[in-house]
């Protein structure tokens, strides 16, 4: 084979000097991934130029699963077993979202004593940490593919306003997907890092992000590279589907469409609502058709219908500041990011808050996946390690619960992390010998208005009067914002202690058996490839030969030339087949066969060239 | 940073930034199990410290507790007659303010009259910490922790008023 393509240009490029690792911004509607490329980071395309990884995930009737703009397809067609928005289901606990109308045509599984919503497919139930890693592996081959190379970490960003279970689900999803998760970034933190890196601003950045589905608002202060995220606030179910969903209500209303129609034709609604919207950021009205039905919307009427969400995201922006203890004029700069903050109405409600054009000049839809291969440059070791620095807080409250139900909060919300605080507690019974510790996220004074993030206990505790135990509990928070709890009798010294996970969802035993299946599926994949770059190497040796038996046959005996025949029929057979080891085989005893008709031919064509002919001349004959 | 209540709070946050640059864990991401711990444990020292050195009233209680003072331990008898008689007034004169808007101009009043009450205390605090007079700058602790107490409730009002 070699011998009989000389001329062929075989150069790869060479294997990156650097560590590859990508930032991924793993969104509600779409997802993106980023890498540095010639010294700049920039967001990785599909096959065919698209930057934008719809979101969605289908589950095909022959066992596939298509990740992106085909699963979306399928959301039409087959919406059963397609799953859109999925990071809206990440930490949630069934019972919350089957009452939901947002998730009525969803069949949540049963069966699952993990009261994870997962949904019922026909490839079986998927619980929301699987749907992710399917989004994230699909990323993660563009990247691998885009880059050359494996990929040794990456960043993934997650909204400021995640909960502890949110977090942790998102972490293991990576894990699942075989990814080795740098951190895990704050969008807004990241969006921020996009700008500031560019134009080494000073000053106080508001990061207002409003999503698919998500909706975020950041105080960062940023000092000689040290960005400091200074208070935070959001609202994780508020998003450009709630305008979407405004505009169908709206539509279905016009049209006059019953109840059932709605239902059966909600995707097509909210399809043509998210078209209009589109468009009434670039139009000053726009036509509307439905069912029959003809109408118009202006974009002052669109405004008028969605006043009540944009005065949402007006007062969580005030409510930021005033966590932050700055006034509306310390604002240097505000940084734009998600698509649904190209609509005029947010973008003017927003200048018309802060007094001043908000920053629009990086894409809002790649910004945070930007920010996010910037950071992971950097913590993968490409940087110098002094580049910059951010230093983040916790977005919610920490507390235990207390007698009376009550919440006693150990690390309030916007304290810089990693942090440890510790409290201590004491015993309410006499003779009181172990203590139930429930953990607790969120502002409210009562547990039932919180999150409940884990209970464990501490036993051993010496009998004592009630009041004199002195238990000292400690909380620790990482860097990516997770919660580790201890619980210490100070007497005695006996602990206990936890580190939180999430209370839906799966546990790590799960995650290690769906890994492992995974890479399993893996090793099916790695020979369906290895297979099809056999036939295709097949075929160019069975074309080869062919052409070099046309062009200098006559070098070869009848006896030669019969066997070097028979061995290409086998070969072409075998391709036809895909049997893995005949293609194996054959093509060895091919390469043998012709070892030595190359080596007449290249003796020929050297002679030939000795009179004047050029190789490459005479190589690209048998082509 | 020398040990006194008066403190240049622009030197303390580059101190701070200083440290965490050398400390915080994503400087440590290619390090062993072992260092990245204690990254994460240096790191939430140091911002604790922080945390306590900006907080005025965190750091009065930080000075006091050099000085042997638990600062959690607040006795009757360290308060003064007067200012338990004046607190009650203003939280009565708080709890019966309009639950509306209509409130809110009262509530600024009251919330820059506590800050011009916790500023002057400050500044006594500093006296009295300087000249050593460690009774007089527990009275005055106490008295910052009340005000600052009213001061967060002030901020809740305010929040519930403005439909947080």
């Amino acid at each position: 084979m070699a011998l009989l393509q000389i001329a062929e240009p075989g150069d790869k490029p060479a294997k990156p000097a650097h560590r590859l690792a990508v930032g991924i911004d793993l969104g509600t509607t779409n997802s993106l991934v980023a890498a540095p490329c010639a010294g700049k980071v920039e967001i990785l395309p599909d096959a065919d130029g698209g930057y934008l990884l719809p979101s969605i995930v289908h589950y095909g009737a022959e066992g596939e699963v298509t990740v992106g703009a085909d699963a979306r397809k399928s959301s039409l067609t087959d919406p059963g077993n397609t799953v859109v928005s999925v990071k809206r289901l990440l930490g949630r606990g069934v019972a919350e979202l089957r009452d939901s109308p947002q998730y009525r045509h969803y069949e949540f599984a049963a069966d699952r004593d993990d009261h994870s919503p997962a949904i019922v497919t026909r490839a079986g139930s998927k619980d929301p940490v699987e749907v992710s890693a399917e989004i994230l592996k699909s990323l993660a081959k563009r990247a691998e593919h885009n880059l050359n190379g494996a990929l040794e970490g990456a960043v993934i960003t997650v909204p400021a306003y995640f909960n502890d279970a949110q977090r942790q689900q998102t972490k293991d999803a990576a894990k699942l997907a075989g990814l080795n998760v740098l951190r895990l970034l704050n969008e807004p933190t990241a969006a921020a890092v996009a700008y500031g890196l560019d134009s080494q601003d000073q000053g106080n950045i508001i990061v207002f992000d409003l999503g698919g589905g998500t909706f975020d608002v950041s105080l960062l202060s940023l000092q000689k590279g040290v960005f400091e995220v200074l208070s935070t606030g959001g609202d994780t179910h508020l998003g450009g589907d709630d305008f979407d969903q405004l505009l169908a209500d709206w539509i279905s209303e016009q049209a006059g469409l019953s109840i059932t129609e709605v239902a059966t034709q909600r995707a097509q609604l909210n399809q043509l609502a998210t078209q209009l919207k589109h468009q009434l950021s670039e139009l000053e009205s726009v036509e509307v058709e439905f069912a029959g039905w003809q109408g118009e919307l202006t974009r002052a009427e669109f405004a008028d219908l969605c006043k009540p969400l944009v005065a949402r995201t007006i007062t969580t922006c005030r409510r930021v500041l005033r966590d932050g203890d700055l006034k509306v004029e310390d604002v240097d700069n505000i940084v734009m990011v998600g698509g649904s903050t190209r609509m005029p109405v947010v973008r003017d409600a927003v200048a018309n808050f802060f007094g001043k054009p908000p920053l629009t000049n990086i894409d809002p839809d790649k910004v945070v996946a930007i920010g996010a291969g910037i950071q992971a440059d950097v913590l993968i070791g490409n940087k110098p390690a002094d580049s910059f620095l951010l230093l983040d807080v916790n977005p919610l409250s920490l507390g235990l619960e207390t007698m009376g139900e009550l919440v006693e909060k150990i690390i309030p919300r916007n304290t810089t992390i990693p942090v440890a605080r510790a409290q201590e507690f004491t015993t309410f019974k006499d003779g009181q010998t172990a203590m139930s510790l429930h953990v607790v996220q969120g502002e409210r004074e009562l547990v039932s208005d919180c999150r409940s993030l884990a209970r464990f206990e501490l036993r051993g505790i010496p009998p004592m009067v009630a009041g004199a135990a002195k238990i000292r509990v400690t909380f620790q928070v990482d860097a990516d914002g997770l919660l580790s709890a201890m619980a210490e009798e100070l007497s005695t010294g006996v602990r206990s202690e936890i580190q939180v996970k999430p209370s839906y969802g799966l546990n790590s035993q799960q995650i290690e058996e769906m890994l492992q299946a995974s890479q399993e599926h893996a090793r099916e994949d790695m020979e369906i490839r290895a297979l099809k770059e056999a036939q295709v190497e097949a075929a160019q040796l069975v074309d080869a030969i062919q052409a070099a038996r046309a062009a200098d046959g006559d070098l070869l005996t009848a006896e030669e030339g019969q066997q070097i025949d028979t061995a290409v029929a086998a070969l072409a057979k075998a391709v036809q087949e895909a049997d893995s080891k005949q293609l194996h085989e054959q093509t060895e005893a091919l390469n043998r066969l012709s070892g030595e008709f190359a080596a007449r031919r290249m003796d020929l064509h050297i002679s030939k060239a000795l009179r004047g002919e050029s190789i490459n001349k005479v190589e690209s004959t048998p082509e | 940073m020398p040990q006194t209540y008066a403190i240049d709070v622009d030197a303390l946050a580059a101190k701070y930034r200083e440290l965490q640059g050398d400390a915080h864990p994503d400087r440590h991401s290619g390090a062993d199990e072992a260092a990245k711990m204690r990254a994460v444990q240096l790191t939430s020292l140091i911002n604790e410290g922080f945390a306590t050195l900006k907080s005025p009233l965190k750091r009065a209680g930080y000075l006091l507790s050099l000085e042997g003072f638990d600062a959690e331990q607040v006795s009757q008898a360290d308060l003064s007659m007067d200012l338990l008689m004046e607190q009650m007034q203003l939280r009565e004169s708080l709890e019966s303010l309009p639950k509306d808007e209509s409130a809110l101009d009262e509530l600024a009043d009251l919330k820059s009259d506590t800050e011009q009450k916790i500023a002057k205390r400050q500044q006594e605090f500093e006296v009295a910490l300087t000249s050593n007079d460690l009774s007089d700058a527990r009275r005055l602790f106490h008295e910052m922790q009340f005000l600052d107490k009213l001061l967060q409730e002030i901020n809740s009002g305010e929040e519930q008023r403005l439909g947080y």
